[in-house]
């Protein structure tokens, strides 16, 4: 059994020691994820919050089909589906907060890339971030975002061309 | 499809390491005769490297949240009484949390803090 099966497993008994050791393990990487998302930071701490609360809730109801990471990211995701569907009806959206565009600023290399990053579809930046930040298999992200394997490679592949643009 | 692109539709993920062992193998012996398919594995280990940075240089999740979390989750408080007396120093409090120690009592005479109901009885300034 992996360590995180095991300590979901654990924490579906109500486990307070293994919940803080899978909240250690998960809560920044949901927080980044729904970061990518949101592009806020609040909503994305709200996200990494009520996930986590949802895992201590319904970790009895994780039915090991699918790896433990795949199942918490998923739970993240729709948390943070749902919550952007509100945020559009109240129009509340924050624009994108992730680099703040000042001239006089010397732009470092990791700025460039997260401003080319944020030119990228929704769609594509959440495939290239959970292959390369997550690095979860084609398989594991076209079960995290519900569509076939095909789609996670095509994604994958239009986001590489636009990057290679972009940074170019 | 031809070789090359069903290669380089899979060299992301051979990249992050999580192809089985059969795709990771027809990979590695399609780079081994092809060229631009390096090149293509060469670029995209590039933009591995330069994404997995800029995203860790995000500033990460507060360190608050998990008081949140834990209060919500595994420690939460059902329930709480609080006794005492300002004048004398004297005031005993007591609570029970779900998931955790069941009951928990402290008794605080002038300013120093006696913990009397749980399984590790400590003693500490208050």
């Amino acid at each position: 059994m992996s360590q995180v099966r095991d300590l979901l497993s654990k924490v579906a008994n109500k486990d307070s020691a293994a919940f803080q050791q899978l909240y250690d393990l998960f809560a920044d990487r949901v927080y980044r994820y729904a970061f990518t998302i949101l592009h806020n930071k609040h909503l994305a701490e709200e996200i990494a919050q009520e996930t986590m609360v949802a895992v201590w809730k319904s970790a009895d109801r994780f039915a090991g089909r699918s790896k433990a990471s795949t199942w918490i990211f998923g739970i993240a995701r729709n948390q943070a589906l749902t919550l952007l569907r509100k945020e559009k009806r109240t129009e509340t959206v924050a624009e994108p907060e992730l680099v703040q565009a000042d001239p006089s600023k010397h732009i470092l290399a990791h700025e460039r890339v997260m401003k080319a990053l944020n030119r990228l579809s929704d769609d594509h930046r959440e495939v290239v971030y959970l292959t390369f930040y997550e690095g979860l298999s084609y398989g594991e992200i076209a079960g995290i975002l519900d569509i076939p394997p095909g789609t996670v490679k095509s994604r994958m592949f239009h986001a590489k061309r636009k990057l290679a643009e972009v940074l170019a | 499809m031809n070789t090359c692109t069903s290669i380089r539709e899979l060299i992301p993920w051979y990249v992050n390491g999580s192809l089985s062992v059969n795709e990771a193998h027809r990979v590695a012996a399609h780079l081994a005769q092809c060229e631009g398919c390096r090149e293509e594995l060469a670029q995209t280990m590039c933009l591995n490297v330069e994404v997995r940075r800029a995203f860790d240089e995000l500033e990460g999740l507060r360190a608050e949240i998990k008081t949140d979390v834990v209060r919500r989750t595994s420690g939460q408080t059902l329930a709480s009484l609080d006794l005492g007396s300002f004048l004398l120093g004297i005031s005993f409090g007591a609570s029970y949390q779900k998931g955790r120690v069941p009951i928990r009592g402290d008794l605080k005479l002038l300013g120093r803090r006696i913990r009397l109901i749980s399984p590790d009885k400590e003693v500490h300034n208050g």
